[in-house]
């Protein structure tokens, strides 16, 4: 229940079975390595170095990543609902690497490789036919064969294009031709596309006019006439896409060994983790100095797997981890209820390792809260239904399966307070009980109630606070930092409160010298490290000046009211709408049904963004501010993070 | 009828009116401009990853809360509204529709930034996506405080 408790190990172990001992520990897998020492650098040992054999596996990496992406397009997966029904498959690191053993998949890769390559040849042919098949569109007029328009003897044959904006005077200039004879054969967007024959004695003539009026010459490729260029064209296009299609089907034949790839994708990325972490170790010639931490209650499993990998040639050293040192990674533990409640406290900030898990106590008032910013029956049941449907149905990681846990827990606080507002979907289901409160008209105290809230809330993590200093052995920075808040708080909000509200003078009184005695507390002892007294003092003061950052936190739990009371506005808002269409018959109704459901859902989704986002708010700034650091470093399991499959 | 006695006469409804339109016209134009600021931050994003459209869509639907406020509290107004009202009640029902209206309109534009830069956490580091949009729903405390004023101030007084 809160942080594990951590044992360091230093071991010493030959360099030769280095290899097979990390092994051996991934299998383990709760090791966490550390950083290499920089003092024992500097004593004269090595940082191993990475071994070569990385290269090799990054090649592998990168061919199965390959074919990943090449067969994810044809694998035929199930999608949507279905595939959350199945999920991922889970697997044992022993079964991984046993699996991915077994799996031979270069002949796979090669073959894969060599067909993608054929489907790449064939559409860069293909492309390139094309362009010669809209080149050749464009001549289809001319009925001539195109290998015999440079043989003329007498006769020279211009083909190409001229600008449109020149065409009228390149007309103009070849009326003064006689024995030249030009054709426009088509045009584009720019372009007349024209092809000229003239006699021999002309051919400098006409060349000066074509060069006048910007001509570019185009030159067929092919033999015979442009028709019969392009039917030959379209045969081979016929038959390169029936090949394409044969590729593609053996490709989608392949696409069946997606998941064995998937396998060793997973395999892989594992062994190159196995093969980096040997950068976190130093070595002399002969033997290597591996250090890490270990969860204290693994520490036997973790000896006689030493013991078993080593036999006899290593020499290891256990101890309880270090409580303030910072290195010492996180690994957080808590009951199946509270644990699904750890993606807060990670979301802060892992807690140091001689700080306190948070989490359990964050967890009652994350409840309320966020059931009083939700607070509708309806939509607590919606949240309460969804989650249970998905948590029985869907095969969930486990990140997954805690978050949705975390809402269904959190559903039946939306539908408490619901009730107690006395409000299903806005009001349009009369509540069966009769509300406590009615927003509406009773905000003030639903005000009142939510600084209580705050008051309590504060009061907690101050509380916690001083539960650490005398864990630790500081019992007077409890009395210091807290205690004197505890007073000065106490006793200010007692003596406000005796000038609204009629109580007893003794209670006034009592209320007073808590203040009094707290706000001194403060300022003698707030700055207690300051070097002179007038530092101290003034410091002290500056200390009790904070007092306003307290009324800030007290006011800032006015969002419990605020959320819970728009939320319910905008409901009852939609509702009228969806009333006021339905007053006007069969159509009204099926339009106020369309109002209906659509407003509602979309105040659903932003009752529970906004109730999930503040609560987080009031746990991190009001209530972690009072207590919280953060800052652990995460406990690394040494595995990768996995993908295509969840690994046990 | 001169001026002076068209606010006699229907002074009232007229500044309720103009209270309803100012709070859902400030609040809508505050969250269109919001969500335009973040349509065009996203768009970029699509071009490159589309898979991450619906998250981008959480991003910018954020700045249009304030819209919605805005039309809520028009139509409490609406629903006060007469033609007899005093004009004492009409500036009233003004008064209550400006927290709305004016919150709306800065709000929505600043957590339009907010969000459009949220959108850089969501190309990056898609896994952190959610702490972009706590650091959006931020902004919008201030325009919920000022919506939850406007609609006590609407049921406060009774004329």
């Amino acid at each position: 229940m809160a942080i594990v408790k951590m044992s360091s190990f230093s071991l010493l172990a030959f360099d030769s079975e280095r290899d097979k001992l990390l092994g051996r520990l991934q299998n383990f897998g709760y090791v966490h390595f550390n950083n290499p020492d920089e003092s024992l650098l500097e004593e004269g040992l090595e940082p191993v170095s990475i071994p070569e054999s990385i290269g090799e596996v990054d090649e592998e990496i990168s061919k199965v990543k390959y074919a990943i992406e090449v067969l994810s397009k044809y694998y035929e997966k199930e999608t949507g609902i279905k595939a959350m029904i199945k999920g991922l498959d889970t697997l044992e690191f022993e079964e991984l690497e046993e699996k991915a053993k077994n799996i031979d998949y270069i002949p796979t890769y090669e073959r894969l490789r060599e067909l993608t390559l054929g489907l790449d040849d064939v559409n860069s042919k293909s492309k390139s036919l094309e362009e010669n098949r809209d080149e050749l569109l464009l001549w289809k007029r001319l009925r001539y064969p195109i290998e015999e328009l440079d043989n003329f003897k007498q006769l020279e044959v211009f083909m190409g294009t001229i600008p449109k904006k020149m065409k009228a005077s390149f007309d103009d200039a070849l009326l003064s031709l006689s024995l030249t004879y030009v054709e426009e054969i088509s045009d584009d967007k720019d372009s007349s596309y024209i092809y000229g024959v003239t006699w021999k004695e002309e051919v400098d003539t006409f060349n000066e006019i074509l060069r006048n009026n910007g001509f570019s010459r185009i030159k067929l490729s092919g033999t015979k006439t442009p028709e019969e260029e392009i039917k030959l064209i379209d045969d081979s296009l016929d038959k390169l896409k029936l090949k394409g299609e044969d590729i593609l089907e053996s490709i989608k034949g392949l696409s069946g060994n997606l998941p064995e790839f998937e396998i060793v994708y997973e395999y892989l990325m594992n062994k190159k983790l196995k093969l980096m972490t040997s950068e976190n170790f130093v070595t002399t010639e002969k033997v290597n100095l591996i250090r890490g931490y270990i969860p204290t209650d693994k520490k036997d499993a973790f000896k006689s797997l030493i013991d078993e990998t080593l036999e006899d040639a290593y020499y290891i050293n256990i101890e309880d981890a270090e409580l303030d040192d910072p290195n010492v990674p996180v690994l957080l533990e808590n009951s199946k209820f509270n644990q699904n409640f750890e993606s807060l406290t990670e979301m802060y900030s892992l807690p140091k390792y001689n700080e306190i898990d948070p989490t359990p106590f964050l967890t009652p008032f994350y409840l309320i809260f966020f059931g009083m910013m939700g607070a509708d029956f309806g939509y607590g049941l919606i949240m309460l239904i969804g989650t249970f449907i998905a948590l029985k149905m869907f095969n969930l990681n486990d990140g997954s399966r805690k978050f949705l846990k975390f809402f269904h827990y959190l559903s039946y606080s939306v539908m408490a307070w619901g009730l107690v507002y006395g409000s299903i979907f806005g009001g349009i289901v009369p509540s069966p009980i009769k509300a406590l409160i009615n927003p509406a008209e009773e905000y003030n105290s639903l005000l009142v109630l939510s600084i209580i809230f705050g008051i309590f809330h504060i009061f907690y993590g101050l509380a916690i606070n001083a539960y650490m200093s005398i864990r630790d052995g500081r019992p007077l920075d409890a009395l210091y930092d807290v205690g004197f808040w505890f007073l000065a708080l106490l006793g200010s909000i007692g003596f406000l409160l005796a000038m609204v509200i009629d109580i007893p003078l003794v209670i006034k009184n009592i209320s007073l010298l808590m203040m009094i005695i707290g706000m001194a507390g403060i300022v003698l002892f707030g700055a207690r490290d300051a070097k002179n007294i007038g530092g101290r003092l003034a410091g002290g003061v500056y200390e009790l000046y904070g007092i306003s950052g307290y009324i800030g936190d007290f006011v800032s739990y006015s969002r419990l009211m605020a959320l819970g009371l728009s939320g319910g506005f905008i409901a009852s808002s939609i509702n009228l709408m969806a009333g006021m269409a339905a007053e006007s018959g069969p159509i009204g109704i099926f339009f106020g049904a369309i109002i209906f459901i659509i407003g509602q859902a979309f105040n659903f989704g932003l009752s529970i963004l906004s109730a999930y986002v503040h609560t987080i708010r009031l746990t991190f700034v009001e209530f972690f501010g009072k207590f919280y650091e953060g800052g652990g470093v995460r406990f690394k399991q040494f595995r990768s993070n996995t993908k295509y499959i969840n690994l046990k | 009828m001169t001026l002076s006695e068209f606010f006699v006469n229907y002074g009232g409804i007229f500044f309720a009116g103009l209270g309803a339109s100012l709070a859902v016209l400030l609040s809508g134009v505050g969250s269109a401009k919001g969500i335009g600021i973040v349509g065009e931050a996203t768009s970029g994003l699509v071009i490159e990853e589309p898979e991450k459209f619906g998250k981008s869509l959480i991003l910018q639907l954020l700045p249009g809360t304030q819209g919605l406020y805005g039309f809520v509290i028009g139509l409490f107004v609406m629903a006060k509204l007469n033609s007899n009202m005093g004009i004492a009640e009409g500036l009233y029902l003004f008064a209550a529709c400006l927290p709305v209206g004016i919150v709306g309109l800065m709000s929505a534009v600043y957590q339009g930034r907010v969000s459009a830069a949220g959108i850089s956490i969501l190309a990056k580091n898609e896994d952190h996506f959610f702490k972009g949009v706590i650091y959006a729903v931020m902004v919008e405390t201030y325009a919920l405080l000022a919506f939850v004023i406007s609609i006590i101030l609407l049921n406060a007084v009774n004329f």
